[in-house]
């Protein structure tokens, strides 16, 4: 199975945006990708609560450990051989406070967002 | 050969011994440096090795250049060797500088190779996860 699991919303544009740049991404590892509350994300975490993960983005480690939000988007740049740095710089003290803000104003107003870019 | 111009000579002699001496410390003991930051490839060691050296060289040795003008009279032997010494120590405290400098780029090129792996961040939870 994928060392990271990334639970995302197929009803948000940005997000499939983001999916689909992903796919073309060259990555550390596999990247296992299910759609939020779905079938396949229920049987794998039976003890999560799906109706969190319709808020923000989710990353689950293959050993179960979730990542949240902004914290969840830092994994995904973790994956990639081209953002890792950015990763680190991200999470580092000084940033990871607007890093938190930037990402919640973009998660929060995703639907805006994907209906103004008209995705 | 009046005093100006034995100083000039002088300064010239030492000042490019003293580059080259460095220069070739810089290139002996960074190799082995650069070798393991590049995991073992050799030839790209040397390659890196080789042009941080050059720009070693045209650095020092312009700035031995640049000093080269006295701008004064030079009277007496003792005025020589003052007047040498201040441009040697010159040319010292800049190639101590480039050094240190180059140093840390070494240290830097190691840093990044020994890139971290752990994630970025603390996870915010913990979940079962069933094997399918």
């Amino acid at each position: 199975m994928a060392p990271l699991t990334i639970l995302y919303d197929p009803a948000c544009g940005l997000c499939r945006r983001v999916h689909g740049w992903l796919a073309d991404q060259p990555k550390f590892f596999e990247l296992n990708l299910l759609p939020i509350k779905s079938d396949a994300a229920r049987r794998r975490f039976p003890k999560l609560n799906h109706d969190l993960t319709a808020e923000d983005l989710t990353v689950i480690t293959n050993k179960g450990a979730v990542y949240f939000g902004p914290k969840a988007w830092l994994m995904v740049l973790w994956a990639l051989p081209r953002y890792r740095e950015w990763s680190y710089r991200l999470a580092s003290p000084e940033l990871l406070p607007t890093t938190k803000r930037v990402v919640s104003l973009v998660s929060q107003n995703r639907l805006q967002i994907s209906r103004a870019a008209g995705w | 050969m009046n005093i100006e111009i034995a100083t000039y000579l002088i300064y010239l002699s030492i000042s490019i011994a003293l580059t080259i001496w460095v220069a070739h410390t810089l290139h002996k003991n960074g190799r082995i440096f650069l070798v393991d930051v590049f995991h073992g490839n050799e030839a790209l060691a040397d390659s890196v090795n080789h042009l941080l050296v050059v720009g070693f060289y045209l650095i020092n040795l312009g700035w031995v250049c640049l000093m080269l003008k006295l701008g004064y009279a030079v009277a007496s032997a003792q005025e020589g060797i003052e007047a040498l010494s201040v441009k040697v120590g010159t040319v010292l405290m800049v190639l101590g500088g480039m050094h240190f400098f180059n140093l840390f780029i070494f240290s830097r090129m190691r840093r990044r190779a020994t890139m971290r792996t752990a994630p970025p961040v603390y996870p915010d939870a913990f979940t079962p996860v069933q094997e399918v």
